[in-house]
């Protein structure tokens, strides 16, 4: 019988469901059911992220310990129902709601298990690790550090929304925490909401648009929605929002105060979202910055970890970074709820089998790059494209790197397919499209013709590691694309600003060049940078030493592989399909690279476009 | 499905890609997957060259070989080998493929493999699968398309080989030749009827009522289906330069008493004594457990055997392989 402890984690029916799975403390896989379900965040109960898990793996389901959730149900339920009774009448259809989830789904994660791998695992039942604890070991686990402060910043699960705790060796000790209805994480998507994006994918968006405001309505948020003390625990003004008895965020008295009503979706953005985006932005940071003193303050400690959806700001993250309240900051890449799936394990790890920690022994983390999804082999990718009689042609890997170096030179668009898909919400060179970031016309297509996404929306640069001090004012790693730092002076070009602007149409803005990449600088000088790294992606990492042999320029505009409202893509069909669907020029699976005006006539039955909600 | 399984093969219509690892979801939760260097489900990777020290024995077959439903380390091919000390397994087997196919692939890829046993399983229902020329598949989309299939007819008493090599692209039904579409194999006898029972959940009632004979082509000595699949055995046999079993496989039918095996039992027992061909029949053996033990041979839904079926198997096959090799 073997004498591996494998442990399955699983976060579902929240936002962006996933599955992990360790084995003695190592992890071998996590994957999220968007990536295969193609429905993006797909909440629904992972089945085809666990049956990847057991795949990665290669055990049965009886070799599995124990099988971990991410949540408690029970708790949930709990401040729900507290909730509903708190606010009366007007919840009704709340209350309604969520029981009929939490108790036709959420209450029944073991039969859904059962359903799914047959069994509960040795243990014979599901152990409920905690929401905030699955967040915190997410991040503290994998990370280099024997001994951290932790921070978890999100929306909600089960009563808090912002914890803080100490992690020491393989324990996790929880020291304070701020409970529902008070949260960071919804005031943030109460903004998102108002200025007509959707929630809990938007936000992104709203970050991306902050530099383009002034933060002239910070006063009036910390006048009238949220009071903050100087240890950063906050309350927030209740007859603002609409979350606790709507379902809405934001209710009418949040709109008198801004003097509209939300934008709508997909209309134009004006000065005044861009002004209500710097401005939230702004107020996150500060009590971003605070919590994380705070945190120094109880704990002592000189290394933080970080989780929860608000750790994605990577904005808020940069300042953090450059305030030097930590010596060291380690961020989990995937910080939202995804991420729970893989905290769950630790939690069944350390926690629940009190197993010993693995020393990083000189790694940068535990995480691997994050590359923790599905591979494909040649075998596979010339079967597929045989099938298909696809036109391709196989190069070596310098014959490879050569080509798409000199391609990408001439400015052509790259889907880029290699190795293991990347695990949490960030394309990382497994699953990227990639371009030339001294392009200044890169910006505008990728967005118009690649993504189908607004045109505001900044790209992100991915950089060679040893490099990264050249381009930018970044003295340390960034692998998972979690912090943003400013352009360094040596790059940066002036811009000239129209004294006639009206602040209003963004264009004008956006598509000045305000630095030797300007396909990467964003409106306030700042990237968000990936740092690439030998050891974690070599094929990336090659590519752009190619790239830099060529150029001198060891930097590339590195997005999503996807187009807007899909999922990235895991698969080569899933590449191919979104290769064909829009203007990337050449596909490099692997080793087979495929380019454009090659390919046989593209034709499909439904239209895409359809198919993806918008996010 | 997450990957893509098959790929094309201009001989056999198509093979398992190599090297792949992977878990199919299945009714039972999902099996693993692995396959090796050469294309098959394997744990290793085969080698054309024995080593003395070992006993090798191949085996060929469809997906009841193959173990579609089980992972490798369950299937009847894995627990011989773990049953017998100092030998080792090689598992052929290509699910949805017939006779033809697998004797096809024997030249591909098995003639050359050095090993004192070949074993030829012949899932009963195999013959139906020889008499046709193409074969239904669902793709990526869910689609149902038909795929040709390479296949032998008997002429001047020798086989030849036809739809070599295959076509590699799926074909529509409205364009075949008309005498071409009842070629084409649609998975059993009654197609619409069998719907309407499984449907009502009626299945093995009715079959049992009707007496339902799921291969007829082994009725008598002289069907066309029949001197095929003794011609291909008959080949075969000659190509083997080492011991040569064959495998009658009962359809569950058989082995849960719904439908009378004797014309297939018939037709193999005919071919130990008109050809010498070793053949080992494992119904009787199977037959020994209650019934109770039978339903749990295979799968709820699914036909093929559960890891309980396969052991049976693997128990049944145990003595005569061993006697074979000694």
């Amino acid at each position: 019988m073997s004498q591996d402890r494998y442990i399955l984690g699983i976060s579902a029916y929240y936002h962006d469901s996933a599955a992990a799975i360790i084995k003695n403390g190592e992890i071998i896989a996590a994957a999220q059911e968007e990536r295969f379900s193609r429905v993006k965040h797909d909440p629904r109960f992972p089945v085809n992220a666990i049956n990847y898990c057991l795949e990665e793996a290669f055990i049965e389901p009886s070799d599995i310990d124990a099988v971990v959730f991410y949540d408690h149900p029970v708790l949930t339920y709990d401040r729900i129902i507290k909730n509903c009774a708190s606010v009366g009448a007007s919840s009704a259809s709340t209350f309604n709601s969520a029981t009929k989830s939490i108790l036709g789904i959420k209450l029944w994660v073991d039969r859904h298990v059962m359903k799914t791998i047959g069994t509960l695992g040795k243990l014979g039942k599901i152990v409920f690790a905690g929401h905030h604890l699955s967040h915190a070991a997410s991040s503290f686990y994998p990370s280099p550090f024997t001994e951290a402060a932790i921070v978890s910043v999100d929306g909600v699960g089960e009563w808090s929304t912002t914890t803080i705790g100490h992690g020491k060796d393989n324990s996790i000790e929880l020291l304070k925490e701020i409970n529902y209805p008070n949260s960071l994480g919804l005031l943030y998507s109460a903004f998102t909401y108002y200025c007509g994006f959707k929630v809990n994918s938007g936000e992104y968006k709203l970050m991306g648009l902050a530099p383009y405001g002034k933060p002239i309505y910070a006063d009036k948020i910390y006048q009238h929605l949220i009071d903050v003390k100087e240890d950063g625990s906050y309350r927030l003004d209740m007859s603002y929002f609409g979350y606790m008895d709507t379902g809405k965020t934001t209710n009418q008295k949040f709109h008198d105060l801004f003097g509209a009503p939300p934008r709508l979706p997909e209309s134009v953005i004006t000065k005044k979202e861009m002004d209500l985006a710097a401005s939230i932005q702004h107020v996150t940071e500060e009590i971003f910055i605070k919590i994380a003193r705070h945190a120094q303050k109880l704990t002592g400690s000189k290394n933080l970890c970080l989780s929860g959806g608000v750790a994605l700001n990577c904005v808020a993250n940069g300042k953090l970074l450059r305030e030097k309240i930590f010596d060291n900051i380690w961020i989990q890449p995937a910080a939202g709820d995804a991420g729970g799936a893989l905290g769950a394990c630790y939690v069944g790890e350390h926690l629940y089998f009190k197993g010993a920690r693995i020393p990083a022994n000189g790694k940068p983390d535990l995480q691997m790059g994050t590359y923790l999804g599905p591979r494909y082999n040649d075998s596979e990718i010339e079967a597929f494209l045989d099938r298909n009689k696809y036109v391709y042609h196989k190069y070596d890997d310098a014959q490879k790197n050569q080509f798409l170096a000199s391609e990408i030179n001439k400015g052509k668009i790259v889907g880029f397919f290699a190795g293991r898909m990347e695990f949490g919400p960030r394309s990382l060179g497994a699953r990227s499209i990639i371009g030339d970031a001294r392009n200044s016309e890169m910006q505008s297509k990728m967005n118009l013709k690649i993504k189908y996404r607004e045109s505001f929306r900044p790209f992100a640069p991915a950089v060679l590691r040893e490099d990264v001090n050249k381009y930018f004012d970044l003295d340390g790693d960034s692998p998972y694309m979690l912090i943003v730092a400013p352009v360094s002076d040596a790059i940066r070009k002036p811009v000239t600003i129209d004294e006639n602007w009206d602040g209003e149409d963004m264009i004008p803005v956006i598509n000045q060049v305000r630095s030797e990449l300007p396909a990467i600088t964003h409106v306030d000088y700042s990237a968000r940078i990936q740092t690439v790294h030998q050891d974690t992606n070599p094929q990336f990492h090659n590519l752009l030493k190619a790239f830099r042999d060529l150029t001198g320029c060891s930097v590339m505009v590195n997005t999503s592989f996807n187009v807007r409202g899909e999922p990235i893509v895991c698969t080569p069909k899933d590449a191919y399909l979104c290769f064909m669907r829009t203007d990337i020029d050449i596909l490099a699976l692997e080793n087979y690279i495929l380019v454009k005006e090659e390919q046989p006539k593209f034709e499909e039955k439904e239209n895409w476009q359809l198919k993806y909600e918008l996010d | 499905m997450n990957r893509q399984l098959f790929q094309y093969h201009p001989s056999i219509g198509y093979k398992f890609i190599s090297n792949l690892k992977t878990r199919i979801q299945h009714e039972t939760g999902g099996y693993l997957v692995r396959t090796n260097n050469w294309g098959f489900r394997s744990e290793i990777d085969f080698n054309k060259t024995k080593d003395p020290a070992k006993k090798r024995v191949c085996i060929f077959g469809d997906s009841f070989t193959a173990g579609d439903g089980v992972s490798n380390k369950f299937r009847f091919s894995d627990v011989i080998e773990q049953s017998i000390p100092g030998i080792e397994v090689y598992n052929f087997g290509l699910p949805g493929s017939g006779t033809d196919q697998q004797f096809l692939l024997f030249q591909e890829f098995g003639k050359d493999v050095e090993c004192d046993l070949v074993i030829l399983v012949v899932l009963v229902e195999n013959i139906r699968r020889i008499k046709s020329h193409y074969r239904y598949y669902f793709n990526e989309a869910g689609e149902k398309v038909i795929y040709q299939k390479p296949y032998f007819d008997i002429k001047d008493g020798k086989l030849e080989l036809f739809n070599n090599p295959v076509e590699s692209q799926p074909l529509k039904l409205e364009d075949l030749p008309e005498s071409e579409k009842e070629k084409v194999d649609t998975g059993g006898r009654f197609g619409m009827a069998r719907s309407i029972v499984n449907a009502l959940g009626l299945k093995e009632l009715t079959q049992k009522i009707t007496k339902y004979q799921p291969v007829p082509e082994y009725n008598a000595a002289n069907t066309p289906e029949w001197l095929v699949m003794q011609g291909i055995i008959k080949e075969w046999s000659s190509m083997v330069n080492t011991k040569f079993l064959v495998v009658p496989l009962p359809l569950y039918q058989f082995i849960e008493e719904t439908s009378d095996p004797k014309s297939y039992q018939a037709r193999f027992h005919e071919l130990h004594g008109e050809l010498g061909i070793d053949v080992f029949d494992p119904l009787d053996d199977l037959l020994k457990y209650t019934m109770e033990e039978r339903r749990n041979f295979r799968h709820k839904t699914d036909v093929h055997p559960t890891p309980e079926g396969h052991k049976a198997i693997a128990k049944s096959l145990v003595p005569e392989i061993q006697g074979l090799i000694k």
